[in-house]
Parts: C-alpha cells; sequence; structure tokens
C-alpha cells in the first residue's frame, strides 16, 4: 500500500488509476482469471520486495495489543470487528510461533482507559490462544488508551537482553484514545528503548498511531477488508530487519533429549513435567518427556525456557525452522513460455503438470521450469528448490544442457 | 454426499541409489534382495493400497544418487490424455488395467532413469529433492479436488542409502512444511539408520521402522503402511524410536546437549567465542569485566 512516502499517498492525492483496464474477459465472459493473476502478481511482488542481506532481529519479543474499547462491537467487519479481529489474531499467533520457533509472544488489552495484561511473554502458543478466545465474551467498554497499553508494555520489554527484537503490534478499532499523560514523552522513551511499534487500523488514520510508528521504525497500515486485514498480520509474521542498537552476544541455549520410557528400564521414575505443575486439570506423571540439561527439570514441550535454572530450552529443528530467513531461496525468473523451442512439451519438474499458461518460472541455479502454483508454493512455504535439492550443483547443469 | 469417503493419495519415494543396490557385500548374500524384485514388491503394496479404496490415489518417486523423477505418474499433455492410454491398455491376463499401468509406467521409467545416469559419482542419496517434489505433487493433487472430497496425503520413503549431511537444511524445511500440510512421512529403512528420516517421521508423526529382515519387505509393507492414517491408533504398531534431538556445533561437528548460538546467524558452538565464525560478527562483551576493573581502579586511588 501506500507506506513509502507518508507525505503524500493518500489515495485521493495520488493519479487518476484506470482500474478497469486491467481486466479482461476470458472466452467464457469470465473476470476470475484475470483476478486470480492480478493476486498472483501481488504476491509474488510481495516476495520479491523482501530486502536481502539484512541482519534479521531473529529473536522476536512482540507484545500484542488488541482494543476492546466500544468501536469492536462496530458491524463493518462480520460478525463484528472483535469476533474477526481474535480469530485473525489466532492465525497470526500460529503462524508466529512456525516461522519465529525461537522468539515468545505476550496479549495485551486496552479498554475502560486502562490496559490490562492476558498473558505474559511466552513460547507456548496455546496458553496465548485461550487466553485470546476468553477475550471474545468479555465487554467492550469505552475508550482505549495507548498510551497505558504502550506504558504497559514497555514495562516488561525493556528490561528484555538487548539482542532481542522488540516489539508492539497494536489493533486499533478505535480513532479516539483516552491518555492520563503526554503521549509524545512515551514515543520518545519507547524510540530510546529501541522499541519498534506498529499499528493495524480498523477504522480510518490517526495521526498519533502514524507519528508512533514513524519514530519508532514500525509499519501503520489500515485495513480495506478482512481479506486484506489477515494479510497485514501476516507480514508481521516475517522477522523485521534488525535495529542498530540491538547488540549480538552469544546466546546459551540447552537442547534437551526427548526421553521415552519404551527405553529398557531406565532408571527415570515417573514426575511432572514443570510446565503443568501448577494447571489444575490433567494432573499426569510420566516418565516421557524433555529434560533441561542444566537441571534436570522436566518439560512437555520444547521450546521454553526452564523455570529453574533459565536456561532456553529448544530442539536443533526449531533453530533449521529460522534458516529460511537467513538464506532465503532466490527468486525465480519469469520467462515467456514461447521462448523454449519445445513449448508444448515442458513440464513442471516439481508437479509433474504440463505447463499450459503463459509465463513459467525457472530457478536461477538449476534452470529447472515450475509453474505459478508450485512457484508459489515454493517460496511461501517449502524455501528449497526440488530442482536444486534433487541434483548435486554440477550435474544438473549439464543435465539440463542435455535436455535443451 | 451422503457418505463422506476419504481418499488416501500416497506417494512412495524409493530410493535407487545404485551405489548400494550394486555394492558388493549385498551381491554375495544371496539372500538379499535385489532392487527390481524389490520395486516388485513395493508394486504389490502400492496396488493394495489403490485396491483398499477406489478414491485413493498414489504417486511413485524414484530418488537416485543425481536425479529425482517421478516413475508414476507419467507426464502427460493433458487430463484426457492419461484416460485414453488407461482405456488403451488392453488387459491380456485379466488384470485390473490401472495395475497394468501402474507397473509398466515405473518399469519403464526406473529403467530410462537407471541408464541414463551411468556416471555416479557418490554415495548418497539426494532424498529431500524428492520428498519436495512429493509435496509440491500433493500440494497440486489437494488443490484439484473437488468441494465435498476429501483427500488425505502421505509419504512413505523407503530408503536404502546413507544420509546426505549437505541437504539438512533442505530436509529440515521440507518436514516443517509436511507437518504445516498436514501430510505424513512414514520411512521403512533397508540398511543403516537415518538420523535425518527419524526426525522427519517423529515431527510429521508417521511411522519409523528399520525392517531386520529385507527379504520380507513386502509383509512389513503391508502390515505397518498399508492400514490408513485414521486406524493406526488402533493398531499395535512398532512403538516410536528415541530421537537425538540434540544439535551439532558448527565449529567441530560434534553433538551437544549445551551450547551458545549467536544471535544474528542461530550458528551453534560448543564454547564461547568473542567472534562468530560463521557470519563474522563481533558480539559485545557484557559490561561485568569492565566494572571490575573500574573498582580495582578505584580501589587502588583510595588506597
Amino acid at each position: 500500500m501506500a507506506d513509502e512516502e507518508p507525505e503524500k499517498t493518500y489515495t485521493w492525492e495520488g493519479d487518476y488509476e484506470r482500474t478497469w483496464e486491467a481486466i479482461k474477459e476470458d472466452e467464457q465472459g469470465s473476470l476470475q482469471a484475470t483476478v486470480d493473476d492480478i493476486i498472483h502478481r501481488a504476491k509474488r511482488k510481495r516476495l520479491t520486495d523482501r530486502p536481502v542481506n539484512v541482519r534479521l532481529g531473529m529473536m522476536r519479543h512482540l507484545f500484542l495489543a488488541l482494543d476492546m474499547s466500544q468501536a469492536m462491537q462496530i458491524q463493518d467487519l462480520k460478525p463484528d470487528r472483535l469476533t474477526t479481529t481474535v480469530k485473525l489474531l489466532e492465525k497470526f499467533i500460529d503462524e508466529y510461533f512456525d516461522q519465529n520457533p525461537i522468539s515468545q509472544i505476550g496479549v495485551l488489552t486496552t479498554s475502560n482507559m486502562r490496559a490490562e495484561k492476558l498473558t505474559e511473554l511466552g513460547g507456548n502458543p496455546k496458553r496465548h490462544i485461550t487466553a485470546l478466545q476468553a477475550c471474545k465474551d468479555k465487554p467492550c467498554v469505552k475508550e482505549p488508551s495507548l498510551q497505558n497499553v504502550l506504558e504497559l508494555a514497555m514495562s516488561t520489554l525493556r528490561h528484555m537482553p538487548s539482542h532481542a527484537s522488540r516489539e508492539i503490534l497494536i489493533v486499533m478499532g478505535s480513532l479516539t484514545t483516552c491518555d492520563p499523560g503526554n503521549i509524545y514523552n512515551t514515543i520518545k522513551t519507547l524510540k530510546e528503548a529501541n522499541i519498534r511499534c506498529s499499528v493495524i487500523g480498523l477504522a480510518a488514520e490517526v495521526r498519533i498511531c502514524r507519528k508512533l510508528c514513524e519514530d519508532t521504525n514500525g509499519t501503520y497500515s489500515v485495513i480495506l477488508d478482512e481479506t486484506h486485514f489477515k494479510e497485514l498480520l501476516m507480514e508481521h509474521t516475517t522477522p523485521p530487519p534488525a535495529t542498530a542498537n540491538t547488540e549480538p552476544s552469544p546466546i546459551k541455549m540447552g537442547f534437551p533429549q526427548h526421553v521415552l520410557n519404551t527405553e529398557k528400564d531406565k532408571t527415570e521414575q515417573p514426575s511432572m513435567c514443570m510446565c503443568h505443575l501448577n494447571s489444575k486439570d490433567d494432573k499426569k506423571l510420566s516418565a516421557v518427556g524433555y529434560f533441561c540439561p542444566q537441571c534436570r527439570s522436566k518439560y512437555c514441550e520444547l521450546p521454553i525456557e526452564c523455570k529453574v535454572c533459565g536456561l532456553t530450552l529448544v530442539s536443533a529443528p526449531h533453530l533449521a525452522r529460522s534458516f529460511h530467513h537467513l538464506f532465503p531461496l532466490d527468486d525465480f525468473v519469469e520467462v515467456q513460455r514461447s521462448d523454449f523451442e519445445n513449448e508444448d512439451s515442458l513440464f513442471c519438474q516439481a508437479c509433474q503438470s504440463h505447463l499450459t499458461a503463459e509465463n513459467v518460472y525457472q530457478c536461477p541455479k538449476c534452470s529447472n521450469l515450475y509453474c505459478l502454483d508450485c512457484e508459489l508454493f515454493i517460496h511461501e512455504s517449502l524455501h528449497s528448490c526440488p530442482g536444486c535439492a534433487s541434483g548435486r550443483p554440477r550435474p544438473s547443469q549439464t543435465e539440463h544442457m542435455e535436455v535443451d | 454426499m451422503t457418505t463422506e469417503e476419504e481418499g488416501c493419495l500416497l506417494v512412495v519415494v524409493i530410493d535407487v541409489n545404485p551405489v548400494w543396490w550394486g555394492s558388493s557385500p549385498r551381491k554375495k548374500d544371496k539372500a538379499s534382495l535385489t532392487l527390481p524384485q524389490c520395486v516388485d514388491q513395493i508394486l504389490v503394496f502400492v496396488n493394495a493400497h489403490l485396491m483398499t479404496s477406489p478414491q485413493n490415489k498414489t504417486a511413485v518417486i524414484g530418488s537416485h544418487a543425481n536425479e529425482s523423477r517421478f516413475l508414476f505418474p507419467r507426464k502427460t499433455t493433458s487430463h484426457e490424455d492419461q484416460k485414453d492410454v488407461l482405456s488403451q491398455i488392453i488387459s491380456l491376463d485379466g488384470k485390473y488395467e490401472q495395475f497394468t499401468k501402474v507397473q509398466t509406467d515405473v518399469m519403464e521409467e526406473l529403467k530410462d532413469l537407471i541408464s541414463s545416469n551411468t556416471v555416479v559419482s557418490h554415495t548418497d542419496t539426494l532424498l529431500s529433492g524428492s520428498l519436495a517434489m512429493a509435496l509440491c505433487y500433493i500440494h497440486k493433487m489437494e488443490k484439484e479436488t473437488g468441494v465435498g472430497e476429501k483427500l488425505r496425503s502421505r509419504i512413505l520413503v523407503i530408503k536404502a542409502a546413507e544420509d546426505s549431511a549437505s541437504q539438512y537444511m533442505n530436509f529440515m524445511n521440507v518436514t516443517f512444511t509436511a507437518q504445516k500440510q498436514n501430510v505424513t512421512i512414514d520411512a521403512c529403512i533397508l540398511s543403516k539408520d537415518s538420523g535425518l528420516l527419524q526426525q522427519a517421521c517423529d515431527i510429521t508423526g508417521g511411522i519409523y521402522l528399520k525392517i531386520p529382515e529385507i527379504e520380507g519387505l513386502l509383509q512389513y509393507l503391508l502390515w505397518v503402511y498399508l492400514p490408513p492414517l485414521s486406524q493406526r491408533s488402533n493398531l499395535i504398531l512398532p512403538p516410536p524410536i528415541q530421537v537425538d534431538y540434540r544439535a551439532a556445533c558448527f565449529c567441530h561437528r560434534m553433538l551437544i546437549s549445551v551450547g551458545y548460538v549467536c544471535s544474528v546467524c542461530l550458528s551453534i558452538f560448543c564454547a564461547f567465542s568473542p567472534i562468530c565464525s560463521t557470519c563474522h560478527t563481533a558480539f559485545k562483551i557484557k559490561a561485568a569485566p569492565l566494572k571490575l576493573k573500574k573498582k580495582k581502579k578505584m580501589l587502588a586511588s583510595g588506597v
């Protein structure tokens, strides 16, 4: 959207756009094909727009702040703003932990001119999601307070280690905020504390939100509809570039082994896991679990911070999950199918389908061809090229020469 | 749509690495299977899978040391062609046409794959490429399924040769994508244990089994891997194995249980070092030593 130049980018200030000319009917008179094409192009553009070779803040500490004011009861999103937001935020939390397995999240709400902490920073998606779901039934009261919620998030975030990326993401339904003091001072302290604030507005642009995001290097966006809302949220799942003030440091981590009781009569006694010690519902004794290599306390899932000795416990695949942000897959080159001699007998390397569309996509490394569906799938979730992965660097090139 | 029939797409990845299949100790052992015999057994298993439900589908991928290739279905220009070919096959022995097609296609493609890759300079198989292709194919098939139809997918890897260490990252990407797509990865190991597949099976909830007797391959396939995913909980299957999730440090390639991770590039080191050897970041050493010096100085000046 229009985020590059905040001074002069309102739609009504820009040039007249002939949007209808971009759409053409196909043989059956359907618009679906062109619409799909436009969507695909937009997706591809987003993928190619990603900055390369930027140091990223891989260990994120993010506070989600949810507006619970009266404005969230408005029914412009169906059934109402709050229900839609909660539904999308649940997806966001899942996707966030999928993309950033060693990061943490916390949830805040603001209503009745106050701010409230729903969950502390933590790495367990389930806990946050259940807390969010409980939000649905709570009443939406009066006005939100931007300052209070920022102060509350800051009180925790400023104590986070300096190598971590500190972030706040606010979903704001209200156009007003009721603050106890001067919010400019809060913005200044946020900037000093190196906290990145982003706001997603559900109604219209608000000057103070834009100011907040600009000063703290965040992004500010206002939704158009539900799908756009989802896209904006999902943009926040990729780790942001690290700010200059984040200090790199080695982090001590533990890689606990998963102990199963199928092992021939281990000395392990059945024990309780540290994560469910305080929960009332299911107290189960078992010998299965992950044991902290430093203090031997037991946990039933990873990643987690050891409650006893404070060691971050992860498994090697969790770290590997984040690698694709650091070593992104090269963009495929869009080529015309008619450029090839054997244009009628080209196949997608990944899914074996016959390539019939005009444009096909070629991996710059292994020169294999892909269809649009596979290209998007490879870049959005697979992050490794099937052609490159199934060929040795040199033989694959010679092979392709033979094929041509 | 009164009965909710759930089809299952089974993608079989066969390791056809000629180095392993033709290795000399195996040749001396008379009891061991040859590749064609093994493929025959796998085809019986595939046919059994196709027979359990009319909605079931299958694909077979051959994973070579140099290349990965679909053995079935073959590349066809359009869907009509495929149907035409099926009707053209005259079943001589009363065999179901689909079975004949699977068998002839797999055998022809396999011959072609082996004969076009005569020079093999590596002993490891490029499994992650085959798995990536399998996932793309599954993604495509699931997109094509109509409304009201359901398609559960799983991948069965029949692995013979050793792991390729250079493919760790690709393998992990594939594993996590499979987990996200709700695709189960099962593994049937013919020789050496594979650390990568152990993790993949554990993460996606599949069965990992190293078969003790290679001659009994078909029996293991039919007993362990044929039942649909929904019935697995009712069966007594091989117990889950202990998976080693410890990380190998980048400096000595040793498995460690406590280590240091660079906050910038997530490289793992077994000991503290002031500079990350992967991304050359100089770490800021905590202020603690500085303070100590100051105190000493202050003490010195005080005295």
